[in-house]
């Protein structure tokens, strides 16, 4: 954005009847108009932008949790390594949990990216606009929120196969995979956070 | 002209004054001007928030390219998407303007008003 407004005043400079100089460059900063309302104006566009990269953002982080879930999973399937017997009835209990709090999100997420992407972004901020973008956060929140719970049933799904763990390299994978899992949900519970201070800021 | 009544079609404006060729920010606010014969005289600045926007909603595609001053200037053109607007809202405002032409004119409702 720099770059182009930089662009734009030095070419009114340059067409400037008085060919150039302070005077001519005082002019093409006036005629630019007043910064604070085109900053509201680009707040807008700023705010819509990020909306829809955040929701594009949640399906990845909803993917990259999924694939580090399998990856955890295959693992167990190639070393054989079993879950822990005595916590059978709570591990069961933990795992449909987990995967109804995963498929929620991944509901509530393509929702979410469906709902922002046909939106128009407008001219001003407009009552309509807001009253948009908090259904979106609603939207995007409940699917964060169903990603937290599956994570943190993956947390303690690994928890109870670590019980079990027969030496300490054996356990690199899940814990590895578990840090990916709490780092894309932390993430997008951030991304989130940041774009409803946002709005409020732009008010 | 008056600021109000040019807010509500600036995108129609700029999506005309693309309709020829591809051109930057300053080249759209020199288009807009000469084409409405000086009636429409926005402060420049407002151009590009309204330029972002489109571009978001599809309607022009951009890209850099380097002027013959050496500085990197980014250049908008409409995109089919945005031909397709622009021609909609033409029909849109030919017909509108038309009733409006009548009531102001003091001559017969067109058979189909807007």
């Amino acid at each position: 954005m720099r770059r182009e407004v930089e662009d734009h005043l030095w070419e009114a400079v340059a067409a400037d009847a008085t060919g150039g100089g302070l005077e001519a460059e005082r002019r093409a900063v006036a005629s630019f108009g007043d910064p604070r309302v085109i900053a509201t104006q680009f707040a807008v566009v700023s705010l819509g932008t990020q909306a829809r990269r955040a929701s594009v953002s949640a399906l990845v982080v909803i993917t990259a949790v999924a694939i580090a879930m399998q990856a955890r999973l295959s693992w167990y399937a190639a070393t054989q390594w079993p879950a822990v017997s005595t916590m059978a009835t709570f591990g069961a209990m933990v795992a449909s949990i987990d995967r109804y709090a995963f498929w929620l999100a991944v509901l509530v997420g393509i929702s979410a990216w469906v709902y922002i992407d046909r939106r128009r972004i407008p001219a001003a901020f407009t009552e309509e606009y807001r009253r948009q973008l908090r259904r979106f956060r609603l939207l995007s929140s409940v699917a964060a929120g169903a990603l937290a719970a599956s994570v943190i049933s993956d947390g303690v799904l690994t928890s109870l196969r670590l019980l079990s763990a027969r030496s300490s390299v054996e356990t690199l994978l899940p814990l590895f995979s578990m840090a990916v899992e709490l780092a894309c949900a932390g993430a997008l519970v951030f991304s989130l956070l940041h774009m409803r201070q946002r709005a409020a800021s732009i008010g | 002209m008056e600021g109000e009544i040019l807010k509500g079609h600036l995108d129609m404006i700029v999506l005309a004054a693309l309709s020829e060729r591809p051109a930057h920010g300053y080249a759209v606010i020199e288009e807009i001007r000469r084409r409405s014969a000086g009636a429409f005289d926005l402060p420049e600045g407002t151009i590009y928030p309204v330029l972002h926007r489109l571009q978001q909603a599809g309607l022009l595609a951009s890209h850099w390219v380097t002027a013959d001053s050496g500085r990197r200037r980014r250049v908008y053109a409409l995109t089919k998407r945005g031909e397709r607007a622009l021609a909609k809202q033409r029909a849109v405002w030919d017909q509108f303007s038309g009733a409006i032409g009548g009531l102001l004119g003091g001559g017969r409702l067109s058979q189909n008003p807007a």
